[in-house]
């Protein structure tokens, strides 16, 4: 189902001819034609005009009634006018009428100066108001949430925030009550609206009824200065428009990329910034001393001791590179370890992949666009849950699946947000994702051919991907984890046809922020910049291993932190401290915590450089604020070291660098800055781009379907899996805003399994696993869960399920102690 | 047509664009030197003198500034002030950076905050925080006066800011707000 | 079937869904078959195509009777033909003050109404039905749903009418009281449960309307026509009224006269005849002043402008007003029209559902003015704005609602401003309401409001 395409039609507005596709709504036609109708309920990211403002009534030949053009799409041949005296009429009623109820205090109200309303007023209202009776009044400000205030008393009632909820976030929590002119915007109940997108609503407001917490009062918009990055906390990358004031942000709106985010942002990325300023963040270089403690050293000192520590252990030091690391950094790092040491250790991301394959899959023919899961025919979801992985990619399912009638399948081990969306829903077991791909793959191929537990669940996948037109496959990173699931997802991608179409294709959702960036620039075992052919090295798995039995000496952590993010935290904390660490961190993070040397790192309302999305989309991470003082930039101190063990860097300035980076890699080569410009670019929209992953490694071995999941292990057994919590996160627990959202560690099981064990709803449990680690949850019990398995959330402050993983996720089974007597967490 | 008026001249002129017509002669005073001229010379002086000595019996006109002020007119604009509300004592100032907008000196700084509704600043939900006005920089023109929309700032009478230090100059939120020596006296009617 | 008349003075009732009302246990289906009932239905079902049927309803140029007056057989053959979902739906929403004229139908002769729309149904194409009913009417409700399980148990509904193999579901579904619900986008959306607000138009019902697929929406009066219309044909129907307002029309009368209820009349007789003759003329002393031809919503006519009009919707449109549902509510001289504006005002701002600026904003702006203007508490300038607003809600809302305020309010400001301009000099209108107002007090006519006020048969 590609995207229909709409022949031109030409139209007459105010005497312009515009030129526009058939079908457009009358607004954005004379929009694109700069002819500007005012508009206050209509946004077209919410779905359908609900017609409710009139405010853009326009008068059009041959039809009596003044009509909306939010609602009216566009015919050959129309004539339209905007600013007769009829139409004149109506909008100065039309703005009386939506400032009868509305408080007229803009000096206090913090929407002034940013107003649509107060615009809106002044261009096309009548100027002043006959009305002369009391105004409607409610308690103010009412907390919506922890986050937002609403104020019923600005509200204009234009239906937009509860069309968000409704329709793009699909929590549908938001509603109106009451009637009339006592129509208020409100939650059932007077709940809290708990929703990780909310912050959204505060930008679709054309009034100051809906504001958030964290910016209420602070400044004007003349106070303050707007610049753009790329949010990099995490895969989704979203666009982003920082507001500063006095060299300080003081929020984050949306900065509109449809190729990427559609114009939304989750709430981690609206108010993380909130970290930015932490009091504990590091600035300054540290060194831990004997006493354990860390104190600040100078730069020129901690260039030294970087230098020497790296120099002494050679080729026996590990790099790994993760979070907003930009690309520069890691082509930089891919250098320092492969030219100046000798090395061949570096790694990113959580789970092993492997060069080879990621060679195969960075095919551009095989690689699908964000915006090609509006139109899919189908889309699967496969071992990710997008919502607490890549929040705005949920959004974009949701809104395929809604509005354009997009089949969605969803195969993963824990459920996932979009379960209820989903046409038909897979479980399998942690550790099985394998076998349960290749059983797909094979059911797809031949209907009825899959057997055994999941045979019920796989045929129905099969069915909503079989006939689809153009499928796109969102998976997650960590399959990789898995060698042979794989092969077996490229398998899937061979019988589904996908690298015959053009809008069809496959998604990684990596751990890591730029996951894609960082694999491509060189750090990946086995592949240097743009994939190219690298002596073979040990992936991110083996680290723990050979850091624990001294086979590496250093490890260099680039904004990583594997003791909290990666499988196996025990394993990392034993190998973190038997190394030498240099941690390139904002925060004592767990890792940080164990480091030797700690470099302060930028954030990307500090950082210059670039990032790619995982859909192949290079964008730059713009330096707006000053870092804080002193702080050197990351790649700036990483081509010092560089200096320092005698490779030829051969630039001096960052847009230097950047063209160093991209003419020393085969995908970005010839991309420049201007290229970047707003919106990023696909290195596979580029000419030539077929030709420019380099063929080789291994080929991926096609897996045979293998038995049954469920088969695995013991009978009773109660395999551990890990799922991650968008809260779960450094960045929540150091911004004030957001801290309430971290997540308490919970023990997910299956409906049986907690009868099974007598285990209730609440109840604290002792979990451990493998050789003795335990940790301490909550018990959650959930349907749509496969029984057999449980799951912690991996990457939580406390308890963290990764602790108790083993180096290969999925393989262990755990056991499950009650802490507290079944009585006792009744009564509370 | 400069050049065509030149080619008809024969002789230079510093005024090359003017016709001879145009040039209107001027009769000048008489030379000077000589008896008559000494007498004119004397002649004014005395008759500048009949005013100074006419004005000598008046006393003195000089100001013994600092000892004593020039008055102003009601509508001079002096130091701001900030204002209360006199019945509840809150800041009449709701920190909506309006004055700062208008400001073509850029002197006004504002940060607003949330009212504590238990413990008001200010009548409405906001509220300056920080209300600073750098004078080194104003130059006392009164937009802020005239774009405050609840009356808060206000220009006084005071003219008397100088200091010895640029930073001395940033006035805050509490010098603004307190009740100002008002030295300057105030013209009176008819002054 | 012969339509049987009852003699009055003057003016005579044209009896054709009235026929049988007085008759004892009509509701029952025994009672109904055995005065003729379900003969239309088995001839619909076996002698006739859907195309006869819908060829059958254009040519009978049956106009809606719930307020639009369009034409409905028009409507059902805009629904697109093919194999689909498609819903027929019972505008049972009766709410509009003054029309109390679909309860009596409901109450007395539900199987009329049932037989109608199956009918409708199968001229349609559609074999789900609904009665969307107002909360409010538990009686008739009630006695529908017996109605409906009686229809069930004859075989005149489920999955095999009368023996054809046709499938024609129907429930009954009771609103909750909300007056914008019996706007046909806002009757959908609360029956599809959601919160009842008009929808935006197009695309229209008939093209997507209930759950996405096209719907056929039409009122009681409008469906209970339908058996008689295939029994007798549509020429025998055309014999009645008038050229443009074929038919009969249940006329609910209330207010200031002596007889107030339902009477069928022939269209095209003259108001006069309805309001003296069949209702008995003004109820007290004084003399009548106005009239509203067509529900609360229609503009006001004065006795000496609409007395000797014909009652149909041609004519009344010519007068500037409009048949509406109608239902005439009769003001006597002793009425204030400027509590008669305030009390429709109030009545439409209490119904405003909020979705569009101008009626939510506009109605409550109306209601504050003319609630001054009755306390004596306006100014000349507020007449001005509250004309001037009227006609700023006019054609600007998303529904009807905003208008159906407008246009009485600017009617009665337009033909009695010197009451209004007296209610500003005088200081309110109660000093001008108790001087020898027979209401004692309550300026107000008595206005069946639908759940208030009984009705004569």
């Amino acid at each position: 189902m590609v995207e229909p395409i709409r022949e031109l039609v030409t139209i007459t507005v105010d005497g312009r001819e515009i030129t526009a596709p058939e079908g457009q709504m009358l607004h954005d036609a004379a929009k694109s034609g700069d002819v500007e109708i005012p508009v206050f309920c209509y946004e077209p990211k919410l779905g359908e005009p609900v017609g409710a403002c009139r405010m853009c009534l326009v008068e059009i030949e041959g039809i009596p009634k003044l009509q909306t053009s939010c609602s009216t799409p566009i015919r050959d041949g129309m004539v339209v006018h905007t600013k007769t005296d009829q139409v004149k009429e109506a909008q100065n009623a039309v703005v009386e009428f939506l400032l009868v109820n509305h408080p007229l205090d803009c000096p206090v109200c913090d929407k002034g100066g940013e107003c649509p309303l107060q615009d809106i007023s002044m261009g096309w209202g009548p100027g002043k108001s006959r009305f002369t009776d009391v105004k409607r009044h409610f308690q103010k400000p009412i907390e919506l949430s922890p986050l937002i205030a609403l104020d019923r008393e600005r509200c204009i009632l234009c239906y937009r925030c509860v069309r968000f909820s409704q329709e793009v976030a699909e929590d549908e929590q938001l509603q109106l009550l009451e009637r009339g002119d006592r129509t208020f915007v409100g939650t059932f109940d007077d709940r809290p609206y708990d929703d990780p997108y909310h912050g959204n609503v505060i930008e679709l407001c054309p009034v100051g009824a809906l504001t958030t917490y964290t910016y209420r009062f602070r400044a004007r918009p003349w106070d303050i200065e707007d610049a753009g990055s790329v949010c990099t906390l995490c895969s989704s990358q979203c666009n982003v428009k920082f507001s500063i004031r006095d060299e300080e942000v003081l929020r984050v709106l949306a900065r509109d990329n449809e190729d990427v985010d559609d114009g939304w942002l989750c709430d981690k990325g609206r108010f993380g910034f909130q970290s930015f300023g932490s009091e504990d963040r590091i600035t300054q270089p540290m060194l831990r001393g004997g006493d354990g403690e860390l104190s600040p050293i100078s730069w020129d000192d901690a260039l030294s001791r970087v230098t020497k520590a790296l120099k002494s252990s050679g080729e026996k030091t590990a790099v790994l590179a993760g979070g907003g690391t930009s690309n520069e950094e890691g082509w930089l790092l891919g250098r320092v370890l492969r030219e100046g040491l000798a090395g061949n250790a570096i790694d990113s991301g959580a789970h092993p992949a492997d060069a080879g394959a990621v060679r195969g899959l960075s095919n551009p023919a095989l690689t699908a666009r964000m915006r090609d899961i509006d139109h899919a025919g189908a889309v699967l979801v496969l071992g990710a849950d997008p919502r607490n992985e890549m929040p705005i990619c949920d959004l974009r399912i949701r809104k395929g699946v809604r509005r354009n009638g997009v089949r969605l399948a969803v195969a993963t081990d824990s459920p996932t947000a979009l379960d209820r969306r989903a046409h038909a829903v897979g479980r399998y077991l942690p550790g099985a994702a394998a076998g349960f791909i290749s059983q797909l793959a094979g059911e797809i191929r031949s209907e009825g051919s899959s057997s055994g537990p999941d045979a019920e669940a796989v045929a129905a996948l099969a069915t909503e991907l079989r006939g689809a037109e153009d499928v796109v496959v969102v998976w997650g990173e960590e399959l990789w984890s898995e060698p042979r699931a794989i092969s077996a997802l490229m398998d899937l991608a061979t019988v589904l046809g996908i690298e015959g179409t053009e809008t069809s294709g496959l998604i990684e959702i990596p751990t890591e922020a730029n996951g894609r960036g960082l694999r491509e620039v060189g750090c990946l075992p086995g592949a240097s910049a743009g994939l190219a052919e690298a002596p073979a090295g040990p992936g991110v798995s083996e680290f723990c291993e050979k850091l624990r039995d001294g086979s590496l000496e250093t490890i260099l952590l680039a904004d990583s932190d594997p003791v909290r993010t990666h499988p196996d935290g025990e394993g990392w904390k034993q190998a973190l401290g038997n190394a030498f660490v240099i941690a390139i961190s904002s925060f004592e993070t767990p890792s940080a915590s164990l480091a030797n040397l700690v470099i302060p790192a930028e954030n990307f309302s500090e950082k210059e450089g670039t990032i790619t999305h995982p859909e192949g989309r290079l964008q730059r991470v713009r330096r707006n604020v000053p870092p804080p003082d002193g702080l050197l930039p990351t790649w700036n101190f990483l081509a010092a070291v560089a200096t320092e063990l005698g490779v030829d860097c051969g630039f001096s300035d960052q847009p230097g660098l950047f063209t160093a980076m991209t003419s020393s890699n085969g995908l970005y080569q010839g991309i420049t800055e201007e290229d970047l410009a707003g919106q990023g670019v696909r290195w596979q929209d580029r000419e030539g781009a077929a030709g420019r992953v380099p063929a080789g490694g291994a080929t991926p071995q096609m897996a045979a379907p293998t038995s049954a999941p469920g088969s695995a292990g013991a009978p009773d057994s109660i395999r551990l899996g890990t799922r991650r919590d968008l809260w779960a996160a450094e960045v929540a627990e150091r911004s004030p805003a957001l801290e309430f959202l971290v997540p308490m560690q919970s023990l997910e099981i299956s409906i049986p399994d907690a009868e099974r064990l007598g285990l209730k709803q609440g109840q604290a449990v002792e979990v451990s696993a493998g050789d003795g680690a335990s940790v301490e949850a909550k018990v959650a019990i959930r349907e749509a869960m496969i029984p057999g398995a449980a799951f912690l959330i991996c990457g939580a402050r406390d308890g963290n399920g990764n602790l108790l993983t083993g180096a290969v996720p999925g393989s262990r089974t755990i056991r499950i102690e009650v802490a507290t007597p079944v009585g006792q967490t009744e009564n509370t | 047509m400069h050049a065509k008026l030149n080619q008809d001249k024969t002789d230079w002129s510093p005024f090359p664009y003017l016709q001879e017509a145009d040039v209107i002669s001027v009769q000048r005073g008489p030379e000077a030197g000589g008896a008559a001229g000494g007498w004119r010379a004397l002649r004014e002086t005395m008759r500048g003198m009949k005013t100074t000595f006419a004005r000598l019996v008046e006393g003195p006109v000089t100001l013994q500034y600092p000892e004593e002020k020039t008055a102003v007119y009601p509508r001079f604009r002096g130091r701001h002030k900030l204002h209360r509300f006199t019945d509840t004592g809150l800041e009449k100032c709701v920190g909506c950076s309006l004055c700062a907008a208008a400001c073509p000196a850029d002197c006004i700084r504002v940060v607003a905050r949330e009212n504590d509704p238990d413990d008001r600043v200010s009548a409405g939900e906001r509220y300056a925080e920080v209300y600073e006005i750098n004078l080194a920089r104003c130059i006392f023109c009164g937009y802020c006066e005239i774009a405050c929309p609840f009356d808060a700032i206000t220009m006084g009478h005071d003219y008397e800011m100088a200091d010895y230090n640029r930073a001395d100059l940033i006035f805050t939120k509490e010098m603004l707000l307190a009740e100002p020596i008002e030295r300057a006296p105030l013209k009176r009617e008819g002054e | 079937m012969p339509p049987t008349k009852t003699k009055t003075e003057k003016t005579t009732e044209t009896r054709i869904l009235f026929r049988n009302i007085d008759e004892p246990g009509l509701s029952k289906i025994s009672t109904y078959k055995r005065l003729g009932g379900y003969k239309s239905l088995v001839k619909a079902y076996t002698e006739m195509t859907p195309e006869d049927l819908l060829a059958e309803l254009e040519a009978s140029d049956l106009r809606g009777r719930g307020g639009a007056g369009f034409s409905m057989g028009k409507k059902a053959s805009f629904l697109p033909r093919g194999d689909m979902d498609k819903y027929l739906c019972c505008n049972a929403d009766e709410s509009e003050p003054g029309t109390f004229k679909d309860r009596e139908l409901m109450q007395k002769n539900p199987h009329q109404l049932i037989e109608g729309m199956v009918i409708a149904a199968r001229a349609a194409g559609a074999n789900r039905c609904f009665i969307y009913i107002r909360g409010e009417y538990v009686l008739q409700a009630d006695t529908l749903d017996r109605a409906v399980a009686e229809a069930y148990e004859a075989g005149y509904l489920g999955e095999d009418v009368c023996g054809t193999g046709e499938q024609v579901e129907l429930v009954v579904h009771r609103g909750a009281g909300a007056y914008i619900c019996g706007e046909e986008t806002a009757l959908l959306d609360s029956l599809e449960g959601k919160r009842g607000n008009p929808r935006l138009k197009p695309p229209f019902p008939a093209v997507e309307g209930l759950y996405g697929g096209p719907t056929l929406i039409n009122n009681v009066e409008t469906l209970s026509n339908l058996p008689h219309i295939v029994a007798s044909g549509a020429e025998w129907f055309r014999s009645f009224g008038t050229e443009q307002s074929p038919g009969t029309k249940v006329v609910s009368v209330s207010g200031d006269v002596a007889k107030p209820g339902n009477y069928e009349i022939e269209l095209g007789v003259p108001v006069r005849g309805i309001i003296d003759d069949l209702a008995g003329g003004a109820s007290g002393k004084a003399k009548l002043k106005c009239f509203f031809p067509g529900g609360s919503s229609s503009p006001v006519l004065t006795v000496e402008e609409g007395m000797d009009l014909p009652y149909s919707f041609e004519a009344m449109a010519d007068a500037g007003s409009m048949l509406g549902s109608g239902s005439i509510i009769v003001c006597d001289e002793e009425t204030s029209v400027v509590e008669l504006a305030l009390r429709v005002a109030r009545f439409y701002h209490h119904e405003s559902c909020g979705k569009c600026t101008p009626c939510r904003e506009g109605t409550n702006w109306t209601v504050k003015m003319l609630e001054r203007l009755s306390h004596g508490e306006a100014t000349p300038i507020d007449l001005e704005t509250i004309v001037s607003v009227q006609g700023n809600i006019t054609g600007n809302c998303l529904c009807v609602l905003g208008d159906s305020m407008a246009a009485p309010v600017s009617a009665l400001v337009a033909k009695y401003r010197p009451e209004f301009d007296q209610a500003i000099s005088m200081g309110g209108v109660n000093g001008h309401a108790t001087a020898g107002n027979g209401h004692g007090g309550d300026a107000l006519p008595d206005v069946a409001w639908p759940l208030g006020a009984g009705s004569a048969g």
